[in-house]
């Protein structure tokens, strides 16, 4: 057997352009040629349907114009079919193409779309006619209508630069990435397709009373619905249309007869039930991208896919008209699929979450409705596919608990072995105890039964915690670094000098004391946790604003039918549709270099006395530019992720503390606010626009990632590491966690 | 009186050698061998020792300054040297080294100090039959707080290894390995000369304890595997081969014999003390590189009911 290409060998060879032909069959071998030829690139069809309906519909209702928007979009999708699918449709014209949304990004497209092509991180193709429409036509309409052009008329000033790459309390995020984190009625939508969602509405708008003044705006809503159901289904019979007039020309007679049925199938679903696992691989792919075409944010999820697609799976076997290695080969189709969403972001914003990745994610595992082991054949095909495909997305995990199979376990750790950073493991206990007080508050339940949490509960991606049809909230939202927060807390609520961002060697925060004014550890922590809380704060207030005009203006139609209840609720889902409304929630970014941090100064400053705060915020201040030897002294205080108590109480207190201060605020929906720490690569960004911190980290330097030990500090290996984890109270975090771990190939196999 | 205290060199967590399983691996410092492949010299001296890794040297100069008995010279734009004879271990050069390039080898425990950093992982041992190992350098020179230590863990549900030269007298052996479930012995050389040319100390003690363990042992819940480190040029010739696999079969209890690939992993540790590796040139073999498989071959050959495993993860966990 030849040996297989190892996972970094890999993602080199992608990221050098070389063509990555890798799968199970000749078939998923070539997609994925095909996928990774295209570099990424921008599609303008939406921006163009988008422009086009609100010119045409100005002082209509804003929910009017969102829906007929949003149905124009799916008017002009593009009928693309190419050679090996066998499942239809592609959200762009070109393959890895982002059909980005302009009502979020104009405003600072239309200053950067020279650098698109060329900048830093995430540059992106496009033709010139294209860049032609977009710089006469598109960004003058939209550039000073965007969302947080919008929010700008709402703060002062000085708040926008505070939020807005201030570096410690930011809404950025929030703004220019909404419809997210999103994980849609599965299996009632592949049980009876769009048509369902199509005569429930007509029945209610039929039912409608005119002389009810609640009926006003509901009738808005359910025609506008119908007219995006419409438009879904107009999709589907172009498609199909495509695949006829795709066969016509094919010669090859076996070649022709798939097609033939893919125009069969493309009749049947998206719109009406799936007849076997094929249809509901096809309608899985399809709601998947309408979704990532209808919002501009990432992690569209596919969920339990080993749950509700099992019964096709089950059936389509028995009947003899399915193999294993048919729907691993299918399913290694959607894997290439959903890796063609890239994720289309500011300048600003791709310098903390470059990379164009889109987070779809796929859960195998965890437990069914009656609390019994719930993984099955499909759940080893799903890693195995992943093993083959070798793709970036969707991010496959499992679901563990104390029931899981060894064999999934070990088949798990064959692909973490494979070094592509797949799967990711969750803990059922902590998900299902996140879930069961989701937005609850402190202390207080969300409104999720036990059954709607065991049956659809699973992470949406990264880790948010979430279930089928019952859940919306964009999440990674409010940004809080506290190594900012420590820094500031060290010197008086400043930001430093010379680093990146706005606000350089100003206030950022708020003056919580001047370091000599601190006599005691215990003052000082105040001052810690006090900068913490004034964060989550500022970044709260500002989060409201948000929330109120996007629930105004940033209407989502086709998640909307796909959660369950909204209809009946004549509520779109930015405006509270779901049965668990949830976010925008706070993410912490930088938590172990401000827990090494405080330990290095209880240690140093007011344990050893080997140096006052006023010289360690002198040192911070100065990059530690001559204070070399404070810096050794702080680098070997004790640091977290060691098992060592000294820091990891700070860290437990801490973690608690951020929490705290997140969920006793009420947000805009009337719901509370979830603590979540999973910022992926955001640490080296945010670590730009931060100062040196205590800890010994220079300025500039990546702060700590997720909840993870600072790089190089935990040396006593992962069991000790695990410990120190094991410490804080993961459930606190509602939103989600997440912990990176690093271990060699070799003790991951022999293990 | 004062618990008796022993002198620990590393503590090594997450090992998946040595031993079935996840495991921590204690590392007693000082030996009387001085086997000319050994990767772990800093277990060779019985004392705490100044170590000083050149390679994350950066040449600052800072460690010239706070040493006062001149142990430290940075010449201009180069690295650092060290007088390790000089050293008086008082440490003051550690902390301020920003490159950590420095550290005291050697830190005094006692057994229930050992059992508590053991008893940290206990979460990890239990899904794969993991535990504790007791290594070195040769433990059994601290047999008291070894044979505790060990002793503190199988009463607490912990497995126990031990990996010895088995050179010590037998009570002390018998000490500790009384505890264990499984005690690896290595058997470096048949021939007395050539053993003691290698190694600098005879085998008889070694043969003849071996003997005895196989004997008591097992009566006592615990196995012995026999390891044959496998060093080019020195003893992978195939009389000394055939000569041990024959004396492992002739073992009470057929102990299993595992055989060790050189590898030369300890080869830079050597300079961090300021000693010298002899055994520079040596080609390191691994996995299931065609003369490793070839030897295991003809150990099996010459020990036909012996099972012989190659590499120190194939460990399984006893029966």
């Amino acid at each position: 057997m030849a040996a297989p290409i190892a996972g970094a060998a890999l993602g080199n060879e992608l990221r050098a352009g070389t063509v990555a032909k890798v799968g199970s069959t000749k078939r998923v071998q070539e997609l994925n040629g095909m996928l990774h030829s295209n570099r990424p690139n921008v599609d303008i069809t939406r921006a163009r349907a988008y422009t086009k309906v609100y010119r045409e519909t100005e002082g209509m209702p804003d929910l009017m114009r969102r829906y007929k928007a949003s149905a124009e979009v799916y008017r002009t999708l593009s009928d693309n079919v190419y050679d090996y699918e066998q499942l239809v449709g592609w959200p762009t014209k070109r393959i890895r193409g982002a059909n980005f949304a302009i009502e979020l990004h104009a405003h600072w497209l239309a200053e950067d779309l020279p650098n698109l092509r060329d900048r830093t991180y995430d540059p992106f193709e496009i033709t010139d006619e294209d860049y032609r429409e977009l710089e006469e036509d598109l960004l003058p309409y939209w550039k000073d209508k965007t969302m947080a052009v919008q929010w700008g008329h709402y703060v002062t000033k000085e708040e926008w630069d505070r939020a807005q790459f201030g570096g410690v309390s930011d809404v950025s995020n929030y703004l220019c990435a909404n419809g997210s984190h999103f994980i849609p009625a599965w299996t009632e939508v592949i049980q009876y397709g769009f048509v369902k969602y199509y005569e429930e509405a007509k029945a209610l708008l039929a039912a409608l009373d005119p002389n009810d003044p609640t009926s006003i705006d509901k009738r808005i809503f359910y025609s506008g619905i119908i007219e995006v159901l419409e438009a879904i289904r107009g999709w589907g019979e172009r498609l199909s249309a495509a695949c006829t007039r795709k066969a016509q020309a094919e010669k090859d007679p076996v070649r022709r007869k798939e097609l033939e049925d893919m125009a069969a199938m493309m009749q049947r679903v998206p719109w009406g039930p799936a007849t076997s696992f094929h249809d509901a691989c096809e309608t899985a792919w399809a709601v998947c991208f309408f979704l990532f075409v209808e919002g501009a944010g990432p992690s569209i999820t596919w969920s339990r896919f080993d749950q509700y697609m099992y019964p096709y799976y089950k059936a389509d076997i028995e009947k003899g008209i399915l193999t294993p290695e048919k729907a691993m080969e299918l399913i290694e189709e959607m894997y290439i699929k959903v890796t063609s969403n890239v994720w289309f972001q500011s300048t600003q914003m791709a310098y903390i979450f470059g990379g164009y990745y889109r987070y779809p994610h796929l859960d195998v595992g965890g437990l069914d409705e009656n609390g019994k082991d719930a993984t099955n054949e499909l759940s080893y095909l799903c890693l195995r596919a992943m093993r083959y495909v070798k793709t970036t997305s969707p991010a496959v995990s499992i679901m563990l608990h104390q029931k899981t199979p060894d064999a999934l376990l070990y088949e798990a750790c064959e692909l973490a072995a494979e070094g592509m950073g797949h799967p990711s493991f969750f803990n059922c206990e902590s998900l299902y105890s996140m879930l069961e007080h989701r937005a609850g508050g402190l202390h207080g339940y969300s409104n999720y039964t036990r059954k709607d949490i065991l049956k659809f509960g699973s992470p949406i991606g990264c880790v948010e915690p979430g279930a089928e049809g019952l859940q919306y909230g964009h999440t990674d939202s409010g940004i809080i670094n506290v190594a900012g927060c420590i820094f500031a807390a060290v010197t008086n609520g400043k930001k430093a000098a010379g680093v990146d961002g706005t606000l350089c060697g100003e206030v950022v925060t708020y003056e919580s004391g001047a370091p000599d004014s601190f006599q005691t550890f215990d003052a000082f922590y105040e001052a810690v946790k006090g900068q913490v809380k004034y964060a989550i704060d500022e970044c709260h207030a500002n989060l409201l604003i948000c929330e109120k005009l996007l629930a105004e203006q940033f209407n989502l139609p086709t998640f909307t039918v796909l959660l369950d209840g909204a209809l009946e609720r004549a509520k779109d889902a930015t405006a509270g549709g779901a049965k668990v409304n949830i976010g925008p929630t706070m993410q912490m970014v930088g938590f172990g270099t401000m827990v090494d941090s405080v330990a290095a100064i209880k240690k140093v400053v007011f344990e050893d006395h080997e140096a006052t705060l006023s010289q360690v915020a002198d040192a911070c201040m100065k990059n530690f530019e001559g204070y070399d030897d404070l810096r050794a002294k702080l680098i070997a205080a004790p640091k977290y992720g060691n098992d060592d108590d000294f820091a990891d109480d700070i860290a437990a207190d801490l973690w608690k503390w951020f929490a705290d201060c997140t969920m006793v605020l009420k947000m805009y929906r009337g719901h509370y606010c979830d603590a979540a720490i999973q910022m992926v690569q955001s640490n080296v960004g945010y670590g730009a626009m931060t100062g040196a911190t205590p800890n010994g980290r220079l300025a500039g330097q990546p702060i700590s990632d997720t909840m993870s030990a600072t790089q190089q500090a935990d040396t006593n290996g992962p069991t000790a590491a695990a410990r120190s984890y094991g410490k804080l109270d993961f459930p606190a975090y509602t939103n989600g966690t997440l912990l990176n771990m690093w271990i060699s190939q070799s003790e991951l196999l022999a293990q | 009186m004062e618990e008796k205290r022993a002198l620990i060199f590393d503590i090594g967590r997450f090992r998946n050698t040595d031993g079935p399983g996840i495991r921590t691996i204690l590392f007693f410092k000082g030996c009387p061998l001085r086997c000319q492949w050994c990767s772990n010299p800093f277990g060779l001296s019985p004392r705490r020792q100044l170590v000083v890794n050149p390679a994350k040297c950066t040449g600052c100069g800072r460690c010239a300054e706070v040493c006062s008995h001149g142990v430290n010279t940075v010449p201009e734009g180069e690295k650092v040297q060290v007088e390790f004879s000089a050293c008086t271990l008082c440490a003051d050069c550690v902390t301020p080294c920003l490159a950590g390039a420095r550290m005291i080898s050697g830190t005094a425990y006692t057994a229930r100090e050992l059992y508590q950093e053991a008893q940290k992982d206990a979460a990890f041992y239990r899904k794969g039959g993991g535990g504790v190992t007791i290594s070195g350098g040769e433990a059994l020179l601290q047999y008291e707080v070894a044979a505790e230590t060990l002793r503190l863990c199988r009463s607490n549900y912990i497995n126990t290894c031990l990996e010895t030269s088995a050179f010590a007298p037998w009570e002390h052996l018998w000490a500790a390995a009384q505890y264990c479930h499984t005690v690896f012995v290595d058997l470096k050389h048949m021939d007395p000369e050539r053993h003691k040319v290698l190694t600098g100390v005879d085998n008889a003690l070694i043969l003849e304890n071996l003997q005895r363990l196989c004997r008591e042992l097992p009566r006592r819940g615990g196995r012995v595997i026999v390891r044959l480190p496998l060093v080019p040029g020195c003893n992978d010739e195939e009389e000394n081969l055939t000569a041990s696999a024959r004396f492992v079969s002739s073992l009470e209890g057929t102990p299993e014999l595992n055989l060790l690939p050189y590898h030369d992993l300890g080869s830079s540790k050597y300079e961090m003390i300021g000693a010298e590796y002899t055994l520079d040139g040596v080609e390191s073999r691994k996995g299931r590189d065609p003369r490793l498989l070839e030897i295991q071959a003809l150990c099996q050959s010459c020990a036909p009911n012996t099972r012989v495993s190659l590499g120190g993860d194939a460990i399984q966990l006893s029966l």
